[in-house]
């Protein structure tokens, strides 16, 4: 189809019913005799649990692990070698490990009565003492989480290469400390599922807000002790999900559970607070990079400790080993690093799980490694963009296997760098900074690139050993009677717009317009396994199997349309949903007409699979396709508040072959405002007693309007060479850079003052008391 | 339990409600108008906004039986409304939205700020958005759409 | 999170108001826009039994300007403020602050008394009505009275309002044409609580000079020694030299003094 194929700008199929209140959340879902529930939670985070005491007259409305029959402790696997699993009970048993942690399970005809009722339960702690700090936690003497572990390491990695030759001789080394604070991924909807017993089917229907249907049906079916055929789930409109929701969630088993044992609709809706304070965690890690390079600042090694703090049990089924074999593997970044050393420190705490979040990893190491590029160029004496440029990964190495393996299919990262570099002005900004600002602010300009793995496959995930693997990923179309076309996929669409993309990916193939083509997704019920929507995979897998089923597709249709004119299949072709020969065509829906209604038009030789094709795929090799980008950004910075504005941001992008370049910029400016949040506003603090410290919107800032600049994309467009049209994934890759961009731009900024900042949130305070200590040190000096 | 007359959508509704009872809650869980979406229960993210007595308000922040008497505008109810039909559109050709749950909330909000708008300036546009959060978009479309309207609206003069 | 079960009544005027709060036994809590009390009893951290809707009473809505004052009754909105839909007797300074507190659609319901009453240290009414030096009349089964805001405001979330008496109104000394104010506030976002608030009112005619700094996280305070300063620029060095005893840690102290310097170097520039 001209110009709504692959490349247009096509508006979104999704957008209708949002615009008119017609999205369909689990919340909007109410079914007739449904009941809802509230858990208690616990108020503390690390405590024996002595005694629960149900309320007097409502022993069958409230729920504690003793009575949940046949649910299995969450545990999640992993190969690695030093992993230590934890059981994670659906309600908590023994003792809580964290604030929030589900206690009990209370029922009532509306949320509201199930609150009255949670607010009745009485529970009996015998405190014991928190591991609140993950630093702390590797220290002896610390309180143990799991006992049976004897430490509270979940898992340790390393890699061993010899630093000490390359320190002699290095003519510089420096050291680069930083902590990314543990913050929430904060979709607008948080997590709400619905579960209702079929008896028809036999069947637990279970609504629910996932990325990853077919595998929380793996994961429910499991936990539950049932046939995964009696699980059905069904992921109706998901409002955001960034890697919560890819996530089984303890809630979500104890509902499913009492909709079985009950067999009346149950149904929990996170609220905000829960989301907060229970759930949703991510992102906290800490580094330690000390990087040796020549006179000008070209790395010869980068040796680090990294610690993660994965909170008190590992999730299911991505396990707490994810971030901390991102963060070793993923270190190096874009950047050529001929020796590398780095041991990396997975700890549990008494805090919630830590969840997979936009990016895993990447924002972390992506924050460590650029400021130690930015640190190395103070110390050589040279301008960060040059160090930055000097050790990127040049375009004539490509493709490259970089020190961990990684294979970097195509790029140029240096050349988006420079154009960051000219877009954001660099040198009028360095000219800019020469003279004090009228209004007393600091100007300051930081860059950060980064390279991101996306759509990695079997090999990748198999290595980490984890439960589920993701492999050859499946995509149906099927031919409609009236020439229409329905693709169904198991990947799972909340924002992504793939309900237009996949129908673009279709029609460059089969050429029906895109508005005759409906998108099936987020249903096991409906739809052909996958692992979900995760690793910013869905338009590389789910885009490729979409493309191969349609070709086969096309070969049919195009078989039966040569027949139906009389000619030679090799003089046919197909265009605007026809099938043109070379004096004549046949439109599709004459296509359809004869499969269904009129068999007997067919030919012979007539493919038996007709005109509906499942066909699974996927790129070879599978160890993912590399998108990356440069992220350039200007601060002004007050330095009596230490509040920071962004009065420019620049993202020179390159995802290879853009399906829709408005949905790929959409994504990327998402992103980056999800980046900006993380570098200046979001955090759960947590108290040496690990009670969280933010639990509402009021406490937690999330980044508004006023907040997020108007973000200028370039784009670069390098087609991968290992998937179908060239298309490389790109969902998360916004969120990767902003934390390092920004910090780089206020050290910048502080540079005169002598001041540093080096751990997320960069709020005011942060910023003050840097520029307070700079200070101090200057006069005590 | 109380009783209470509340206009929705134009339409006169006579209902029992416990005072507990949000008027966010008393859309969705008994008008069944399932648009108003709850994103925090704190009044701190915009996405459960509806008009009451033609004005603005954050659902969550406000008992139902407190509206005894009032009209109720939500999502559902704007089906003649031009303002509201330009900001779809603009919406939409902005790519203004992505998950969609924030979307119902923003449009009320962005509609009062249209009506009370006599330019389209970026900054003050912005200033007023900043009580309706929106994770996925980054609020590039919103804010373009959102001038967008006031510009069109400028340039045909007041209805 | 849904608020803990409580009885409602819609009070048909302030004695009505006032009976029915005195007879919820110290269990009943006013409600004007809710903005302020809602919030708190989604989380259930307010489970009041009684609630004691006043929105309804004409009487607090009334706004009106006398010859050496402003009364805004309780139940004035913040927008109503921010629209100018009251009189203003501050030579815009109400207007200005009422345009900052929080959101248009949380200014559309929430009220000046209510946000007095629930006396949240970072809210922007405490503050700017203490530098105004304002009253607030409050009513109670034993009768009226006026409190003057350093009277009215204890501490943090605590006022000298009794349980069962009913914040009815605000009074606010007109300025002169002449008087000059200022008002400075850091936050993180557009529309979040206030991490520091630095005022200033400057009215030679009558003899004011006010200065106060809010959002401690305590009862907002008169900085006398800076009102004594308020004829010249004050620098953040000296600012924090005033703030020096006032138990704050460094950080803090800056950005506070900074506050302060910056409202008072206003006042001065036009």
């Amino acid at each position: 189809m001209a110009g709504k194929g692959i490349g247009a700008r096509l508006l979104r199929k999704e957008d209708d019913r949002h615009l008119h209140g017609r999205g369909r959340f689990v919340g909007d879902m109410a079914p007739s005799g449904m009941k809802e529930v509230a858990f208690v939670r616990s108020p503390v985070a690390h405590a024996r649990i002595r005694r629960i005491v149900k309320p007097e007259g409502a022993e069958d409305r409230v729920f504690t692990l003793d009575d949940l029959t046949g649910v299995k402790l969450i545990r999640a696997n992993s190969k690695l070698p030093t992993y230590k699993p934890s059981d994670y009970p659906v309600l908590a048993t023994g003792k809580v490990r964290f604030v929030g942690e589900p206690i009990a399970m209370c029922v009532g005809d509306t949320r509201a009565e199930a609150e009255d009722l949670a607010q009745e339960v009485v529970v009996d702690f015998e405190d014991l003492p928190p591991v609140a700090d993950m630093l702390k936690a590797r220290e002896p003497g610390a309180a143990l989480v799991h006992e049976q572990w004897g430490s509270n390491i979940a898992l340790e990695t390393w890699r061993d290469d010899d630093i000490d030759a390359v320190a002699a001789k290095a003519a510089f080394k420096v050291t680069q400390e930083c902590r990314m604070a543990r913050q929430a991924m904060v979709p607008m909807e948080g997590k709400g599922v619905l579960a209702e017993w079929d008896e028809r089917q036999g069947q637990l229907i279970v609504h629910t807000s996932t990325q990853v249907p077919h595998l929380i049906r793996s994961g429910l079916a499991e936990h539950l002790g049932i046939e995964e055929r009696q699980v059905r789930v069904i992921a109706p409109d998901v409002g955001g999900g960034f890697g919560f929701k890819c996530v089984l969630q303890p809630e979500e088993v104890a509902v499913c559970w009492l909709a079985r044992k009950t067999r009346s609709p149950i149904r929990y809706l996170e609220d905000r607070r829960e989301h907060l304070t229970a759930a949703a965690n991510a992102r906290e890690h800490h580094y330690t990079v000390t990087a040796y390079t020549d006179q000008r600042g070209k790395i010869l090694a980068i040796d680090a400790v990294v610690h993660v703090d994965v909170g008190a049990y590992s999730v299911w089924p991505f396990t707490s080993c994810l971030e901390a074999a991102q963060a070793g593997g993923n270190l190096p970044g874009p950047y050529i690093i001929p020796t590398y050393r780095v041991h990396t420190y997975t700890m549990a705490t008494n805090k919630p799980p830590l969840s997979p979040y936009r990016g895993v990893a990447r924002p972390s190491v992506c924050f460590a490694m650029d400021l130690t590029i930015d640190a190395i160029a103070r110390a050589v004496g040279r301008e960060p963009y040059e160090v930055r440029l000097e050790n990127l990964v040049p375009a004539s190495a490509m493709p490259y296997t970089n020190i961990t393996k990684k294979f970097f299919d195509s790029g140029d990262y240096p050349e988006s760098l420079k154009r960051a570099a000219k877009l954001i002005g660099f040198e009028a900004i360095r000219e800019r900074q020469k003279k004090p600002e009228r209004d007393g602010r600091l100007i300051g300009v930081g860059f950060a690139t980064y390279t991101e793995q996306t759509a990695h496959g079997t090999s990748v995930f198999s290595a980490w050993g984890i439960p589920l693997v993701p492999g050859y990923e499946q995509a149906m179309v099927r031919l409609m009677p009236d020439g229409g076309l329905e693709v169904r996929v198991g990947v799972q669409s909340h924002g992504q717009g793939m309900e237009t993309t996949l129908a673009q990916i279709a029609s460059e193939v089969l050429t029906i317009d895109p508005a005759h083509i409906s998108v099936t997704h987020g249903d096991t019920g409906l739809t052909p396994f996958s692992t979900g929507t995760y690793a910013s995979r869905s338009i590389v897998m789910a885009g490729g199997a979409v493309s191969r089923a349609s070709k086969i597709l096309v070969e049919r249709i195009m078989r039966i349309g040569a027949h139906l004119m009389q000619v030679g299949q090799a003089d046919v072709r197909v265009a605007d949903g026809r099938v043109v020969g070379p004096k004549s065509s046949v439109d599709f829906r004459e296509i359809g007409r004869v499969w269904y209604k009129n068999p007997e038009e067919l030919p012979a030789n007539v493919d038996l699979g007709g005109v509906e094709v499942t066909t699974g795929y996927r790129p070879n090799p599978d160890t993912g396709t590399f998108a990356y980008s440069s992220h350039a950004v200007v601060v002004a910075l007050d330095p009596d508040t230490g509040v920071v504005e962004l009065l420019d941001y620049v993202v020179v992008e390159d995802c290879g072959t853009m399906v829709n370049p408005m949905i790929v910029d959409g994504q990327t400016y998402g992103g980056v405002a999800q980046g900006i949040g993380t570098a200046l506003y979001e955090e759960v603090p947590y108290d040496s007693e690990g009670q969280p410290l933010a639990s509402t919107f009021l406490d937690y800032l999330l980044p508004g309007a006023t907040d997020v600049p108007s973000i200028r994309i370039d784009h670069t467009v390098s087609p991968s060479p290992h998937t179908e049209f060239g298309i490389k994934g790109m969902g998360e890759g916004g969120a990767i850079a902003p934390p390092a961009s920004i910090a780089n731009a206020i050290n910048d900024a502080l540079r005169p003052l002598g001041a540093e900042v080096n751990r997320t949130p960069m709020t005011p305070k942060r910023v003050l008391a840097a520029i307070l200590a700079a200070k101090a040190r200057k006069s005590a000096a | 339990m109380k009783d209470v007359t509340i206009t929705v959508n134009g339409e006169t509704i006579k209902a029992r409600v416990e005072p507990r009872l949000t008027l966010a809650d008393f859309l969705r869980d008994q008008r069944r108008l399932t648009g108003t979406h709850l994103g925090c229960e704190q009044g701190a993210c915009g996405t459960c906004t509806v008009l009451l007595s033609n004005e603005p308000v954050r659902s969550c922040l406000v008992f139902a039986v407190a509206c005894d008497g009032q009209p109720v505008q939500s999502i559902e109810g704007f089906a003649d409304d031009p303002v509201m039909s330009s900001l779809r559109i603009a919406f939409k050709e902005e790519h203004a939205l992505q998950c969609g749950f924030c979307t119902p909330g923003m449009l009320v909000t962005a509609r009062d700020i249209v009506l009370r708008s006599k330019d389209d300036d970026e900054k003050r546009v912005r200033t007023e958005l900043a009580g309706n959060l929106c994770r996925c978009t980054g609020y590039m479309g919103i804010v373009s759409a959102v001038r967008r309207v006031i510009r069109e609206r400028l340039a045909r003069g007041p209805a | 999170m849904k608020p803990a079960r409580f009885d409602y009544a819609l009070a048909s005027g302030i004695a009505d108001a006032v009976a029915l709060l005195d007879g919820a036994g110290g269990l009943g809590r006013v409600m004007a826009g809710g903005q302020s009390l809602i919030p708190m009893m989604n989380l259930r951290l307010a489970q009041p039994s009684l609630v004691v809707d006043v929105a309804g009473i004409r009487e607090m809505r009334r706004a009106e300007l006398s010859n050496g004052e402003l009364y805004l009754g309780a139940g004035v909105t913040h927008a109503m403020i921010e629209d100018r839909k009251t009189p203003d007797a501050t030579n815009g300074m109400l207007p200005f602050v009422a345009s900052g507190i929080a959101y248009r659609g949380v200014r559309n319901r929430g009220t000046i008394g209510g946000s007095l009453a629930h006396a949240d240290p970072a809210a922007d009414w405490p503050t700017a009505l203490l530098v105004l030096g304002a009253s607030i009349d409050a009513v109670g089964p034993r009768g009226a009275r006026t409190l003057s805001l350093e009277a009215f405001l204890v501490g943090a979330y605590t006022t000298a309002l009794e349980s069962n008496e009913v914040l009815t109104g605000v009074r606010v000394p007109r300025l002169s044409p002449k008087a000059r104010w200022s008002y400075y506030k850091v936050v993180r976002k557009t529309g979040e609580f206030a991490h520091t608030i630095g005022a200033a009112v400057l009215d030679p005619e009558r003899g004011v000079r006010r200065v106060v700094l809010g959002g401690t996280g305590r009862a907002p305070m008169l900085v006398e020694a800076a009102a004594q300063r308020l004829d010249r620029p004050l620098g953040v060095a000296d600012a924090a030299a005033i703030l020096d005893s006032a138990g704050f840690d460094p950080v803090e102290r800056h950005l506070h003094a900074t506050a302060l310097s910056r409202a008072i170097t206003r006042i001065h520039t036009p």
